[in-house]
């Protein structure tokens, strides 16, 4: 191996966001026709070290180097010319456009016509068909309309596109996300051909089975540094996981005591949502957090929405709000009903950015902070500097404009929102993502407050170690199901073993 | 940069400095342009502009958009010229015109929210409607409208101040009142500037918009009639010319195209510009022609303004 000149290099790299390191003195090297798996939890730096690789970030420090030259990408087209192809998590190809189109989209053979130039349909039709011969999938025809496809072939036409601009590394982020365990191996025979190939493929995912399939080495991130780098198959899975999560409780979490639950706040008996969540049922009391943990495409990132009525009438649940029957319906009867509802994404569901953070607080209960017809601003302003205060929200002043805090400030605002009387319920989705470590912490500490003073909480996350460390039960959601339960002190790396990547820890 | 076009105020300041440097050069070019009689013939002609860009700044800050409201103010005059001919009471004509500007208001507001189409679409959509149905009422050809009493709204003073430019200020002074300090102007930015967000804190969106839309209706019709009562005569296409004025003031004035962000002085200022400009070309003889390259010409600036000052803010 020494002999051999890596196709990929990168070493030292660094990168940091304001003040806020992401990544420091990351190495990653990939061989020719090798598959290496990049595995960290949430945060931990894969993201931004792919961006840069593919030129959509700059680097800080380090370098990066393709077949032994040293490159410098300004923009993803630079990388992308330099042979670097990413496959996004989310499938991006042209619904109403050609199997062949697609494949050549930005490239397109050309012929000149008449004076004019064309595109070369015969050309791009007969290359297509090699391009899906080689890659094993004869069955699917140029001409079809990518929309006619099933998700796992439209994928295939998405790694044909990166393969026919002749790629040389491929990075690939949760690829099967979406797909079935069937259609999950047709990728994997196509990873294969690539290796074949001397393709070299960069796997992002989080099933570590998968990764233990396909990958030829594994290289772990933790905290934006190095934490493991791994030959599949002279390594467990109790050591991936390690590597990953460590096996220390952070301090992150250590916030203060809970207090002994009170009555029940809200009780769930065979909630489903066709094709996202099957029959799931649990409890939460008052003075209580409950921790629901899953990966991507598990139905937490739909499960807290639908309770609060976000996703409209839910059919055929059986729900009880504080001993009374409640049935989701809309975002407005779930607020009325008592409960706030803090969505996953922040920027785009949450804050309302030019308004002031006193106008963001006021704004989900509004009526109460009336005189008359009025809005009584010296009302908002009184509610707006308690919870300032509350909250420790680091702001000028409840007039500042809620765009210009930090993120986790803005997390806050959004908390703060549903502090009021009536609430009974605070349904969070990743409450702590985006948000740097220091305001993740006081974010725990005020959950930990808020439950302690009888709120009933319901935390969603992805974030393995999160809901870990600040549950006080913890159940595991894995296809839309609950197959895991877990009591307060249990281990990050239980609760990913109970997601069915490792039949020895579930077994335990 | 980012600071000064950041602050909402800065914005109107910057257009009201703009304002006086437009006064202060048409005042040197015409002696006939900087005396009271010639202000206050401004502020009367804009008035009826005025009045449909002030109603039509909360709807684009909600995220609507309204193109029918200047041919709603055409079918207005039609209307109340056509019940009163037919011996119907002059303001009970009024009435019923506002009435059927409120319901066009409603069809608006159900298609673009219910049905969630391009509120571009289905205003513009509206427009051509209503022009039409206006013009098969008239035949294409403008009523006589002269009312004693009814005109006064359009012609009359009020301490030498013409009562079209008292009934703008109402308005404007209503709408900065209701956008402000009452819970539904809360409703309108909130909605504009996120509108997902402003959904799942269980803000009632599709109510708040409706009654926008209704709202930039009526306040088209009033427009209608005021405009009616000046002339002392009803066009199926009265006010038709002037749409891109008010779409060009609530720009000018600094409200954004994505929603979210504007106030009412910016349009109210924008629209005494817009009106400035047209007199003072036509005080320098200039060519009714020139005006509209010029109404163009500030509109795509005020455009581009817009889009510098979201950058600025690093959207």
């Amino acid at each position: 191996m020494a002999t051999t000149i890596p196709r990929l290099g990168m070493h030292g790299i660094g990168k940091s966001f304001g003040n806020v390191p992401v990544l420091a003195d990351v190495d990653l090297t990939v061989d020719p026709g090798e598959v290496v798996a990049l595995l960290g939890s949430n945060g931990a730096g894969k993201s931004t070290l792919m961006k840069i690789l593919t030129g959509l970030y700059n680097r800080d420090a380090g370098s990066i180097r393709i077949d032994g030259e040293e490159v410098v990408f300004g923009s993803p087209s630079e990388a992308v010319a330099a042979g670097v192809k990413l496959l996004p998590q989310e499938i991006s190809v042209m619904p109403d456009m050609t199997v062949a189109e697609n494949i050549f989209l930005g490239d397109m053979p050309i012929r000149r016509r008449f004076g004019l130039n064309q595109v070369d349909g015969d050309a791009m039709r007969r290359r297509s068909r090699e391009l899906l011969d080689q890659l094993g999938f004869p069955s699917i025809a140029p001409d079809e309309l990518v929309k006619n496809l099933p998700v796992a072939e439209q994928r295939i036409v998405e790694i044909a596109r990166a393969l026919a601009g002749k790629a040389r590394i491929l990075v690939m982020d949760e690829p099967t996300a979406a797909l079935t365990e069937q259609e999950a191996k047709m990728i994997f025979k196509i990873i294969r051909r690539l290796q074949a190939s001397q393709v070299s493929v960069i796997y992002i995912s989080h099933y570590l089975n998968e990764v233990f399939e396909i990958s030829d080495r594994i290289v772990v991130l933790r905290d934006g540094r190095n934490a493991g780098n791994f030959a599949t198959a002279r390594t467990s899975r109790a050591d991936v996981l390690a590597a990953m999560l460590g096996n220390t409780v952070d301090d992150l979490y250590d916030v203060g005591a809970s207090i002994a639950a009170g009555e029940e706040i809200l009780h769930v008996d065979r909630l489903s949502i066709p094709g996202k969540i099957e029959e799931v049922g649990f409890t939460v009391r008052q003075g209580e957090i409950l921790g629901i943990f899953g990966l991507v495409g598990s139905g937490v990132e739909v499960l807290g929405r639908a309770l609060y009525g976000a996703l409209g009438p839910v059919k055929g649940s059986e729900v009880r709000l504080g001993g009374q029957v409640y049935r989701p319906r809309s975002a407005r009867a779930g607020k009325l009903a008592g409960i706030g509802f803090v969505a996953a994404e922040r920027k785009k569901e949450g804050i309302i950015a030019d308004l002031t953070v006193r106008e963001n607080i006021a704004l989900s209960f509004q009526e109460r902070f009336e005189r008359g017809l009025f809005v009584s601003q010296s009302d908002e302003s009184r509610h707006a500097k308690r919870w300032i205060e509350d909250l420790g929200i680091r702001t000028r002043g409840p007039e500042q404009t809620l765009r210009t805090l930090s993120g986790g400030n803005q997390q806050k605002v959004c908390i703060a929102r549903w502090l009021v009387e009536g609430v009974k319920l605070l349904i969070l989705e990743e409450p702590t993502r985006g948000v740097d470590v220091g305001a993740r912490r006081e974010i725990y500490g005020k959950l930990r407050e808020l439950a302690n003073r009888g709120y009933a909480v319901l935390i969603l996350s992805s974030d393995v170690e999160e809901v870990a460390g600040v549950s006080d039960r913890s159940l595991v959601l894995d296809r839309g199901r609950i197959v895991g339960q877990f009591t307060r002190g249990a281990k990050p790396a239980e609760l990913m073993a109970a997601t069915g990547n490792d039949p020895a820890f579930s077994a335990a | 940069m980012a600071a000064l076009f950041g602050r909402p105020w800065s914005g109107v300041a910057m257009l009201g400095v703009f304002y006086l440097l437009l006064v202060l050069i048409f005042s040197v070019l015409s002696p006939f342009f900087m005396t009271l009689r010639n202000m206050l013939q401004i502020g009367g002609n804009v008035a009826y502009i005025g009045l449909m860009a002030a109603a039509g700044t909360p709807l684009i800050i909600a995220g609507g958009l309204d193109l029918s409201v200047a041919a709603i103010a055409g079918l207005t005059g039609v209307v109340i010229s056509m019940l009163y001919t037919a011996g119907i009471p002059i303001w009970i004509a009024v009435a019923i015109a506002l009435v059927v500007a409120a319901i066009i208001g409603v069809i608006n507001g159900l298609f673009t929210t219910r049905l969630r189409l391009n509120p571009l679409i289905v205003t513009l959509g509206m427009m051509s409607i209503i022009s039409g149905i206006a013009l098969v009422l008239t035949g294409g050809l403008t009523r006589p409208l002269s009312v004693p009493g009814f005109n006064w709204i359009g012609a009359g003073r009020v301490f030498g101040v013409p009562v079209p430019f008292i009934l703008m200020m109402a308005m404007f002074l209503v709408l900065w009142v209701v956008m402000t300090r009452m819970r539904f102007g809360r409703f309108i930015y909130a909605a504009g500037g996120n509108a997902e967000a402003a959904r799942l804190i269980g803000i009632p969106l599709e109510k708040t918009l409706i009654s926008l839309y209704v709202i930039s209706a009526v306040s088209g019709a009033i427009a209608g009639t005021v405009l009616g009562a000046m002339l002392g005569a009803a066009g199926p296409n009265a006010a038709g010319a002037q749409l891109l004025t008010v779409i060009a003031a609530i720009i000018l004035g600094g409200t954004s195209l994505n929603g979210g962000r504007g106030s009412v002085w910016g349009t109210l200022v924008a629209v005494l510009i817009l009106g400035t400009l047209n007199n003072g070309l036509t005080l320098l003889n200039v060519s009714s022609f020139w005006q509209d390259v010029t109404r163009g010409v500030v509109l795509m600036l005020a455009v581009s303004l817009d889009q510098i000052r979201t950058r600025a803010l690093g959207e």
